[in-house]
Parts: C-alpha cells; structure tokens; sequence
C-alpha cells in the first residue's frame, strides 16, 4: 500500500511536497471529492495510481519545475493520462510513456453554416457521414501511398494533404503549428512504421476516435467565441484522431530503443513504462525527429478527415467547402521544445511532455493564428458520446502554473473490460438514439467500451479547471451525430 | 511457454475480432528474438500488430516454437487466420501497442503465465 502526502495550496490544486527520490514536487488539480478518489486510489493495493504515476514523473532525471497532472487526470503507462512534465534540454530525458502509442492524437473543430434544425434526427445525414469516413479495424484510406510519398507526408504534414487537394492553405493557418511540426527526418522512422501506414491516411482509427455533428449548445465567453466564429445553435464538427499506425509503430519501436538507452545511459527510472534516453544523444534526437514525423502524419490525417467531412455535407445541403471553415486543429499526445519560464526566473528551453494534455498558450502567443491573438488560441475538450464537448481558452495562471497546458477529455472512470461487461452495444445505440443523438460505429464491442457512463463527468472536470482558474470555458458543445470506428 | 505465447496472441485478436468469425484462409510465419521472455513476449505481440496491417489480416490461431540460442530467445510461429472483411467478420476495437506494463512470463503453480497490457 503506498502512501501519498498531499496538501491543498489553492482553490482545486493540490500538491505532492518534493520527498525521497523526487527532483521537484507533482502538482495536480482537482476538486476535494475527487483529490479524495485520487488517494484513496493511491493506497488501494493492485491498483494503478495516478498519484503515485505523478510522483514517479517528479522523479525522473532533468524534470524542470514541477509534474503536473490536469483534472481529467487518470492512469496511464507509468506516466498519467492528463500529465505534464518539462525537462530541461540539456539534462533531461524524452519519455516514451509522455508521448504514447498515438503521437498527435488530437482534435480538429469546424464550424458550418448549418443549424440544430438542419442536423437533428437526420439519419440519412449519418449513414452518409459513416460510409463516407474510413473508420474501424482494416478500414483503408482514399490515399494510397508508396515510400517515397511517405516520406513526403512526414516532412509536409497537412500541407502534403492540401496538395493532394485536401482541403486548403487556409485549414493551415488555422492548426497547430501550420499542420508541421519542423525537425521531421523520416529517416528516424523504421521502413515498417511506413509500410503500414501506406492505406491508413484519412482513417478515424477505432476506440476513443470519433467524427461528431455538434451544435454549440452554449456561449461562455462571447468575445472569445465570436472570434473564432462560433455561435450558438450552430453546427460544427469535431474530428478525434491521430497518427494511426505509423504513430503505433513509432511508438512500439522507441519503447524497446529507449529501455536500451536508460539502461545504456545508466538512467534510474521508476518504472520499466517510463523508458527514456538522454535529450542529447543520438537515441533522443532520434525519438524528438519521429514524434515529429509522427505528429505530421496525424496533422495530414485530419486534414484528409475533414475534406471528406466537407464533401458529405457538401453533397447532402448543396453548401460550398468554403462555408465549412477550420476553427483549429490541436494535438494532445505530443513532446516539444518549448521556452517557460521556471520557478519565476528567464524563460528557458524546456522538453514539454504533454500525454491526454493540449498546449494552451494565452493571448499574444507568437504561434497562434493572427486572428486569435487577442484571445489565444482555442483549445478542447471532447467528452462522450451522451455528454459534451468543450471549447476552451487558456488564462495567464494556467499558463504559468501548467506550463501552459489544457484538459483534452473527461477521463476514463471505467475500465473497457468493465465498460464492455456493465454495457450493450446495440443498447447504448438505442439510449442514445432516445436522446436525439444518432450513433453510427463499425463495432458494438467499441460502442459498449465508450458508453458515456464509462467516462467521468466532462462538466465536473471542466468546472474543476475553470475554479482553479487554469482555464475558461468559451462553449458547450452537443453531439447529434456521432461516427465511431 | 509456447501455449501461452499462442494464447496470449489469441486474446489480443480476441479484443480485434470475434476469432469464432474468421476462418483459416492465410497464414504467414513470424521469427523474433529478445534478450528475455517478457521483451519476447512484447515483440511477438508487436509483430502480430504489425503483421496485420501489412497483410490487412487477423489471425485466430497460432503454432509457437519457442527456444533459447546464444544469450537471446528465439520464436517461430505459424499464424493462421484471413483478410479483414467487415461483412463475415464481427469486429472489435484496434490494438494501438503492447506497453511493458505489467508484463509477466512465468510458471506458476505447474503453469505458464504470459501476460501484458495492450494499448486500444
């Protein structure tokens, strides 16, 4: 049974004071109920811990300032699912267990000039949207690739998509980093990782993955909103997915790399799930050029998504593709290098690993569109099928008390062997459906796994940032279409 | 050793596929090494991720040699199984990686425990 001394220093912030073989102190935020789920959990034996997760992040070589961990905080491998860690770049290491299977999973919004009126009920609308969107286990892209163009992708990201004529250059100024992540070598990437991924551009994936028909249900922050040009009762689409095989294969291969470099470097790591090598060797630099590749390939992917979400509502309203406007395009499985400042001192170059966490840098951000610099860029949260989603904004504590991160989910509550066994697939179809929201997934199993019971409640973990003062809520979004894999 | 290899591998296709659906068309042969039986463990499982892609297959079953051959163990499976259909086969989710955590290869109490945690 493992014991955890925390101590509440704010309004939903909590700390792990710095003890035994931790560099700095973990730092979470959570409400007093659900800090209170978190330790319990904590000495609950058999059991992962998200707390005890966190404190062996505060343990590793090089961090900077503190592990944080945001309120959709939940277990992951060795590093928790709503994580943050920053590690100064000359000292630090890069942790696969950071980054993850799915590099640059992430989320794409939309807006349209469609209202609730449009959308709900509209079944057609969603049988045309599921065939339409490759989604499940063996489903296939409309690009079909060989090496060289690969290659090509990995470099280009977005962009190699907008060539293609997928979508525009304006969907780019308008993502993350303009759809490109620099310093991609696609020679850091293994032949295999290509080769599967040569029929897998513009597939969902299965799982958490989903294409959804939104209507902003809400307005939080007017001005925010209205400059990202969304507004009430309109429909919008959000796309969730990532970097698929090639970023599966990425991240299987530098597992086995970075448990040889921590032993070859002599690195004390806490556990076997929080591999890692040296920033500066050659085994880091290699992982930092493939997340790159990696997260590319995920920016390429949802372009891809999203033009073919355009031509079905294009097809089935008569509307021009220039009417469906990206608001942004955001990762949530990422390593970068970033400049913060760090216990109050000179900004300085830090690692910045952000695993099931969205950068969320406030206004004036040098990065963020031109026309979002006055609010920031927006960031979000995708909740359940059932629930919500949420456009957020970052604020300047959440900025520097965060290293500048945002909550990108609600958080799993149940296991998907316990979702699969309490749910029904065709049942949690048919639930929803009675709530107005019509599911279309290529697996009941997986519909059963996602069951939004399953999840915790994504207006509890909202509200927990929003009273910590991390973050500010612009929208609430309702699916009304829901394209599972 | 070998029994629990094969079953491991079955219950990853398990979580992909109802393995009840997929009949035994194809079959491809799978070599890998490791240092251990756990890194082996993972590598086995990985490559059958891998190997479904590249032949966009699943497979349902699987004859397993495992022997141990200066300093690294070595595998050789036969895997069994067809080409991914969504109108014959009743799908699952998709396995993302095998993660190292709590990775066991073992006996227990006369048996031999392979056990991993698969990424979805």
């Amino acid at each position: 049974m493992t014991c955890i001394e925390v101590r509440k220093i704010d309004t939903n912030e909590w700390e792990i004071p710095q003890t035994g073989d931790m560099r700095v102190p973990a730092r979470f935020f959570a409400t007093d109920e659900m800090a209170a789920e978190l330790i319990e959990e904590a000495g609950t034996p058999n059991v992962w811990s998200s707390l005890v997760q966190l404190r062996n992040v505060a343990s590793m070589p090089g961090i900077c300032g503190a592990a944080v961990a945001l309120p959709d905080i939940h277990p992951g491998y060795g590093f928790p699912i709503g994580g943050v860690a920053a590690f100064d770049i000359r000292e630090g290491v890069v942790v696969v267990g950071g980054v993850g299977f799915d590099i640059n999973c992430g989320v794409r919004l939309m807006v349209t000039p469609l209202c609730r009126k449009d959308v709900a009920g509209r079944a057609d609308l969603a049988d045309k949207l599921y065939r339409r969107i490759p989604a499940g286990l063996g489903s296939k892209g409309r690009l079909r690739l060989g090496i060289e163009e690969i290659d090509r992708l990995l470099r280009d990201g977005a962009g190699f998509a907008v060539e293609r004529g997928f979508g525009t250059e304006s969907d780019l100024e308008f993502t993350e980093t303009h759809g490109r992540l620099p310093g991609a070598d696609p020679e850091a990437v293994s032949l295999r990782a290509k080769q599967r991924q040569f029929q897998q551009v513009g597939t969902l994936g299965a799982g958490n993955h989903y294409v959804e028909l939104q209507v902003v249900d809400r307005v939080d922050d007017v001005e925010a909103a209205r400059t990202y040009g969304i507004e009430k009762d309109q429909i919008v689409v959000s796309i969730h997915t990532g970097s698929r095989a090639l970023g599966h294969q990425i991240g299987q291969d530098a597992l086995r790399e970075m448990e040889e470099a921590a032993e070859k470097f002599g690195l004390p790591i806490p556990e076997r799930e929080l591999a890692c090598a040296p920033i500066q060797s050659e085994e880091g630099r290699r992982y930092l050029s493939a997340i790159a590749c990696g997260a590319n390939c995920a920016f390429a992917n949802r372009q891809v998504i999203g033009h073919l979400v355009r031509e079905a509502l294009g097809e089935h309203y008569g509307i021009r593709s220039s009417e469906i406007r990206t608001v942004y395009d955001i990762g949530h499985n990422f390593a970068r290098i970033e400049s913060h400042r760090i216990d109050g001192n000179e900004p300085t170059a830090v690692l910045v690993h952000r695993k099931g966490s969205t950068r969320a840098f406030g206004e004036h951000a040098p990065d963020a569109p031109r026309a979002y610099q006055s609010v920031g860029h927006p960031t979000f949260v995708g909740g359940t099928m059932g629930t919500a989603s949420y456009v957020m904004r970052a604020t300047e504590k959440g900025v520097r008390r965060t290293f500048a991160s945002g909550i990108h989910g609600a958080g799993r509550r149940l296991s998907r062997k316990k979702a699969a066994k309490r749910f029904w697939g065709e049942k949690t179809r048919e639930e929803l459906d009675g709530l107005g929201i019509l599911v279309r997934g290529h697996s009941m199993r997986g519909l059963a796994e996602e069951a939004p019971l399953a999840y915790k409640d994504v207006d509890d973990v909202v509200s927990t940032a929003t009273d910590a003062g991390i973050s500010r809520s612009v929208a609430r979004l309702r699916p009304l279409v829901v394209i599972k894999g | 050793m070998e029994e629990a290899f094969s079953e491991a591998a079955r219950g990853m296709f398990a979580l992909m596929v109802e393995l009840s659906s997929v009949t035994r068309k194809t079959s491809i042969d799978v070599i890998c090494c490791a240092s251990s039986t756990e890194s082996l463990l993972v590598d086995w499982l990985a490559e059958l991720i891998a190997q479904k892609d590249l032949h966009h297959c699943v497979f349902v079953s699987f004859k397993v040699q495992i022997g141990f051959d200066a300093g690294q163990w070595r595998l050789r499976g036969r895997c069994e199984g067809d080409i991914i259909d969504p109108e014959r086969h009743r799908l699952g989710t998709e396995v993302k990686g095998i993660s190292v955590a709590g990775l066991r290869v073992g006996e227990e109490d006369g048996r031999w425990v392979a056990e991993c945690i698969v990424d979805v």
